[in-house]
């Protein structure tokens, strides 16, 4: 009898030894940063360079579970919310919300929060927000009230299983109703494990632990700080060194992986997707893609193993809108995908077929179509760009770079001055309601391509109802697979790259299928 | 004397006003402003919320009006708002000038200590073997790309000395700290040094051979008092040229070598700003640098009249 | 002929800085003759090859041919060389010339000019002009020969104070001869002299002030080969592990400003020979 209990004893001594043992508090955790955030109000921005450092600040209403390396529809957990319950036929969703939880200047956390934020979001009251570029994703949200401090009732207009996902992207944290927007901007109050310190314009970030955070224990460091470093030579020798920690997120191409770990042999990297998509902005109003026939010539010239061996050595994926397998959960299977024109292996007969459309028109290699490429003045957006250029000379089409400067690119979208743009974007949820809703809505404002397409538009509303992920992710492959042949928005390629870390860094738990989440750092620790 | 003074700094004046219009109008010609950066970052376009900022900044306001609200301002010492950071201009200058200053002074230091006793070394061993190295060596200098200088010098440390003489907010050591200031400044005045060894070279010789150095000579001093008295006091006056004609072209050099060493200064904070078409910012900034820059001209042009009297009669 | 002997032999760096820059003019324009491969073609399975008998110094991430690239990069660079140095020359020296020549209220509004220009950072007026008129290689011409005129143009103008004050120039307006002809056929000359000295010396920063540009994202835009864009941030990053995309084009810069540089001490000495020897 004493032996067994002495037995416990040992063993429970054993387990909080272990346990103490394991995370260790304390240290500060030293970032590299790759360019100046436009601002730190993370519901303000669709940037990575914003939500990395500034989502350790806040909390949603539910996250992905962080356990898991998936962001998974069905792998939704409580964060601010208790819990949730869909009723009125799937049409009220009622959050039960958290007790006791307090902002960092000590007010505390209430359901009115949880209304001003998504009024805001949804646009349905004014704000001082200087963009709001989610607004999209709460199309369906008619109508939000609050039922005591600790209950929130969202009434949509239809049924949206996705919009637990939109709930937890890193992109929907809640704001507190006593801030102005402005001070979100430049000095953010939030709720989570750690609390804004400064933030010095192109050159430094700053967080320091919430002693009053209310998850018990966590979080486990200090302090976060990111330098910024736009050199990106620089910050590689400055990681190999070991002067910093941890890189930005997909800051590496596969190639600087490899050559960070060839310098400095104990970091460990992970490679993977990083929610970014090359795809070919189709101007469909303008010659000479105003022709359905050329829309089908380039398509076919498009050799996207090419675009990912060159620009990656092969490493990045061929897909469709959504994020390919095993990584994305909505992208085509690669029987699928060879089903889809351009898709196909044989990029040989893929250009045979385009050159005969051209010269049907009359274009031949003593008559090249001339055109113009716009793209963005930057790197990665230009070498893909080069590669293009390349392509199309296959199909008679004699093409000329335009790199843009950045403001003027955008511009030059808006008002479709452009025939053809090599565009690179992110998408930061893995999600059909987000990509489709976001770029293919007729009139969207992101919908640079003017495509319009209405009975693709019903299949949008149809998929987005659907609860049946199966079924449904039937009906995405094939509206995925109607987008490509319509040359609605040629998707290149998904890019991949990978981030670094020394191995004193315990608990990074990177998502596999985006980049936009899983900052909080509350489960990292620092080995001394 | 003082009524050319008063006169440089009237026509200084003139120059400054213009170069503020000039400044504030070229701006305005490059296409985009802050709203199109900030939106283009968002990839949202909704044209209400781009009108909205842009009448909140006042960026529909004809541009007399504009540019008058921007000098009346700087007449009573307020700068304006970045329209990034949203924070006072002055909040975000102030910190970031001396970090420059100090690469800069370092810089021009490296440059005259190195460059001078080079100079007259290769002068008064004229035609040596080791004046043709030092000229070789002074031009192989100004021949390099600034920012390839500073990576492969970024390079040879990581790999001889395994260290990374990057900026760093509290340095371990003091010879962390060193090397953090030094090896950048000696970056930066590579190039000031050659072209001082080059000037003080030739307008050494060039007075080694003046008349009066014939007469000292003759009068018994020593070929060391003759040289060093008389000849470099002479020598000088390149030197002054320089510094006023590189601070110029120092700042392009600063610029790159803030980038590739990581220095938070006002260099690399103008490019950027320049980048997000922060208007009062960029303003204010080349303004700074045009108000230094004039008046280190006319600083080297009073020197000169002290040490030239040929030049203050003339004048 | 026995005189460029003479001069050969006084000022053997000048020649060799001659010879630089002759190998360089002479790839320039024989690039497509000289170069093995085409340098915008793309071949993904070359990225990064190392040197070797194919890839002589190696290739870059595309998998272009570095040295074509590089034998390409010539011409570019020789393009914007020649083109700003002549149009920041040429306009400067025009200015100098009325200017000093003309004096009074032209002078002095010139000069003010000159000094606004030259208080305003040369990478800064560089960049600014370069993202108004768009990147090409002749917006970049145009961006690096801009600062140059009021350098010149103040040197010239110096020159030219001096030169007015001539006892021939002089003898030429008492007779009579009207001001563009004794500017033209008396002033002007003497001033070649120190104008081709300035030139040469431009000559080399042109180079460097394109390669800054680039480093900086601007100048010359692709598929342009230029030397400065080669070493700009994406070749950079991988300066551990393909050292030889950096290396390359950062000597032949090196090296032909160093030739220029040379020639134009080499040419000074010559032409202004109260300085050097």
């Amino acid at each position: 009898m004493m032996r067994s209990r002495l037995w416990l004893a040992v063993a429970c001594l054993l387990a909080t030894m272990g346990s103490a043992v394991a995370q260790k508090q304390g240290g500060t955790l030293r970032v590299t940063h790759r360019d100046n955030p436009p601002s730190a109000s993370v519901l303000e921005e669709a940037t990575i360079s914003t939500l990395m450092p500034f989502m350790a600040v806040f909390n949603n209403l539910v996250v992905f579970d962080p356990a898991t390396r998936e962001n998974r529809l069905d792998r939704v957990v409580p964060d601010l919310a208790t819990s949730w319950a869909l009723t009125d036929d799937d049409r009220t969703l009622t959050f039960q919300l958290r007790d006791g939880v307090k902002w960092h200047d000590g007010k505390p956390f209430t359901s009115a929060d949880v209304k001003c934020t998504f009024d805001m979001l949804s646009g349905k009251v004014a704000s001082k927000m200087r963009k709001n570029p989610h607004k999209t994703w709460w199309f369906n949200v008619k109508d939000i009230a609050t039922d005591g401090d600790n209950k929130v009732v969202f009434h949509l207009t239809d049924p949206q299983p996705s919009i637990m996902a939109l709930f937890a992207a890193g992109f929907s944290p809640i704001y507190p109703c006593h801030v102005p927007a402005a001070e979100m901007r430049t000095h953010p109050i939030g709720t989570g494990p750690f609390k804004f310190v400064e933030f010095k314009q192109n050159e430094s970030i700053k967080l320091v632990r919430n002693p009053d955070y209310w998850k018990p224990g966590r979080p486990y460091l200090d302090a976060i700080e990111y330098t910024i470093i736009p050199n990106r030579a620089t910050m590689l020798l400055a990681m190999a060194t070991g002067k910093f920690d941890l890189t930005f997120t997909s800051d590496l191409t596969p190639e600087l992986m490899k050559s960070l770990q060839e310098q400095a042999p104990e970091t460990q990297c992970v490679l993977q997707p990083t929610g970014t998509q090359g795809n070919l902005l189709v101007n469909r109003e303008r010659p000479p893609f105003d022709n359905e026939q050329i829309r089908r010539a380039m398509v076919l010239s498009i050799d996207r193993k090419a675009f990912s061996d060159i620009l990656s050595r092969g490493i990045f994926d061929v897909g469709g809108v959504d994020l390919p397998p095993p990584e994305g959960r909505w992208g085509w299977s690669k029987e699928f995908m060879e089903t889809v024109p351009g898709y196909g292996a044989d990029v040989e007969k893929s250009r045979d077929e385009g050159r005969r459309i051209m010269k049907s028109l009359g274009y031949g290699p003593d008559n090249m179509l001339p055109l113009k490429v716009s793209t963005r003045n930057i790197p990665d957006y230009r070498d893909a760009a080069v590669i293009l250029i390349d392509h199309l000379k296959s199909v008679y089409i004699q093409a000329e770079l335009e790199p843009l400067d950045s403001s003027v690119w955008y511009a030059r979208l808006a008002r479709k001055d452009f025939s053809v743009g090599m565009n690179i974007q992110g998408i930061s949820i893995d999600d059909p309601d987000a990509t489709f809703f976001e770029n293919y809505l007729c009139g969207s404002e992101r919908n640079y391509t003017s495509y319009c397409n209405a009975d693709l538009e019903k299949k949008f509303h149809e998929q987005s109802q659907m609860k049946d992920l199966d079924a449904r992710r039937k009906l995405v492959w094939d509206i995925d697979k109607t987008l490509q042949m319509d040359a609605a928005r040629p998707v290149v390629f998904h890019a991949k790259a990978a981030t670094c870390w020394w191995p004193r860094v315990h608990g990074i738990n990177i998502a596999m299928n985006t980049i936009y989440n899983h900052w909080r750092f509350e489960d990292v620790w620092l080995d001394q | 004397m003082l009524d050319y003074i008063l006169r440089r700094l009237a026509l200084m004046v003139l120059t400054l006003f213009g170069a503020s219009v000039a400044i504030f109008l070229l701006l305005r010609i490059v296409p985009g402003n802050i709203a199109d950066i900030l939106f283009d970052s968002a990839g949202m376009i909704d044209p209400a919320e781009k009108q909205q900022i842009i009448k909140d900044l006042g960026l529909d306001l004809p541009l007399v009006e504009q540019y008058a609200r921007w000098i009346g301002g700087l007449a009573h010492g307020d700068l304006g708002y970045s329209y990034v950071s949203e924070k006072p201009v002055l909040d975000e200058i102030l910190p970031r000038i001396p970090i420059t200053a100090r690469l800069a002074g370092l810089a021009l230091l490296f440059a005259v200590c190195t460059g001078v006793p080079f100079g007259v070394i290769s002068a008064v061993r004229q035609n040596s073997w080791l004046d043709y190295i030092l000229r070789v060596f002074s031009l192989l200098f100004l021949s390099m790309p600034s920012f390839w200088l500073g990576l492969l010098v970024l390079m040879a440390f990581v790999n001889w000395f395994g260290i990374l003489p990057i900026y760093d907010k509290a340095p371990p050591t003091w010879g962390a700290f060193a090397l953090m200031l030094g090896v950048p400044a000696a970056t930066v005045g590579l190039r000031s040094s050659a072209l001082i060894m080059r000037l003080t070279r030739s307008s050494m010789l060039e007075v080694l051979r003046q008349d009066y150095v014939r007469t000292a000579r003759s009068k018994g001093l020593s070929e060391g008092a003759v040289t060093f008295v008389h000849a470099l006091r002479n020598a000088v006056l390149p030197v002054i040229t320089t510094i006023g004609i590189e601070t110029a072209f120092l700042f392009g050099g600063l610029i790159v070598t803030e980038t590739v060493f990581n220095i938070p200064g006002v260099a690399r904070f103008l490019v950027e700003a320049i980048r997000w078409r922060d208007y009062p910012m960029v303003q204010n900034l080349v303004m700074f640098i045009a108000v230094i820059v004039v008046m280190v001209n006319l600083i080297v042009d009073i020197a000169y009249m002290f040490v030239d009297p040929r030049i203050r009669l003339r004048a | 002929m026995s005189d460029a002997w003479y001069y050969a032999r006084r000022y053997p760096l000048g020649v060799a800085g001659a010879i630089i820059l002759i190998v360089f003019v002479l790839t320039a324009l024989l690039a497509n003759v000289v170069a093995p491969f085409d340098p915008l073609t793309t071949n993904a399975r070359a990225s990064l090859a190392p040197p070797s008998g194919t890839y002589w110094i190696g290739a870059d991430m595309m998998g272009r041919d570095m040295l074509s690239r590089m034998i390409h990069g010539a011409r570019i660079s020789l393009a914007v060389a020649l083109g700003a140095t002549c149009i920041g020359s040429g306009l400067g020296a025009m200015l100098g010339l009325a200017s000093g020549y003309l004096g009074g209220w032209f002078d002095l509004i010139v000069q003010r000019i000159a000094e606004i220009m030259q208080s305003l950072p040369l990478l800064v007026m560089a960049l600014v002009i370069t993202a108004s008129l768009g990147p090409s290689l002749t917006n970049t011409i145009i961006a690096i020969a801009i600062p140059l005129i009021p350098n010149v143009a103040r040197v010239i103008r110096a020159n030219v104070l001096s030169l007015r004050e001539l006892n021939y120039v002089e003898a030429a307006r008492a007779v009579g001869m009207g001001q563009a002809r004794i500017a033209l056929r008396h002033v002007f000359p003497n001033t070649l002299a120190p104008l081709i000295v300035l030139a040469t010396a431009q000559l080399g920063s042109t180079i460097l002030t394109e390669a800054s540009l680039s480093f900086l994202g601007l100048g010359v835009p692709e598929p342009y080969p230029s030397w400065g864009r080669m070493l700009s941030e994406s070749a950079a990053e991988y300066i551990r592990s393909a050292p030889w995309l950096v290396i390359f084009p950062g000597l032949a810069i090196s090296l032909v400003v160093f030739g220029a540089n040379l020639f134009g001490d080499a040419l000074r000495d010559i032409l202004d020979p109260r300085q050097g020897d």
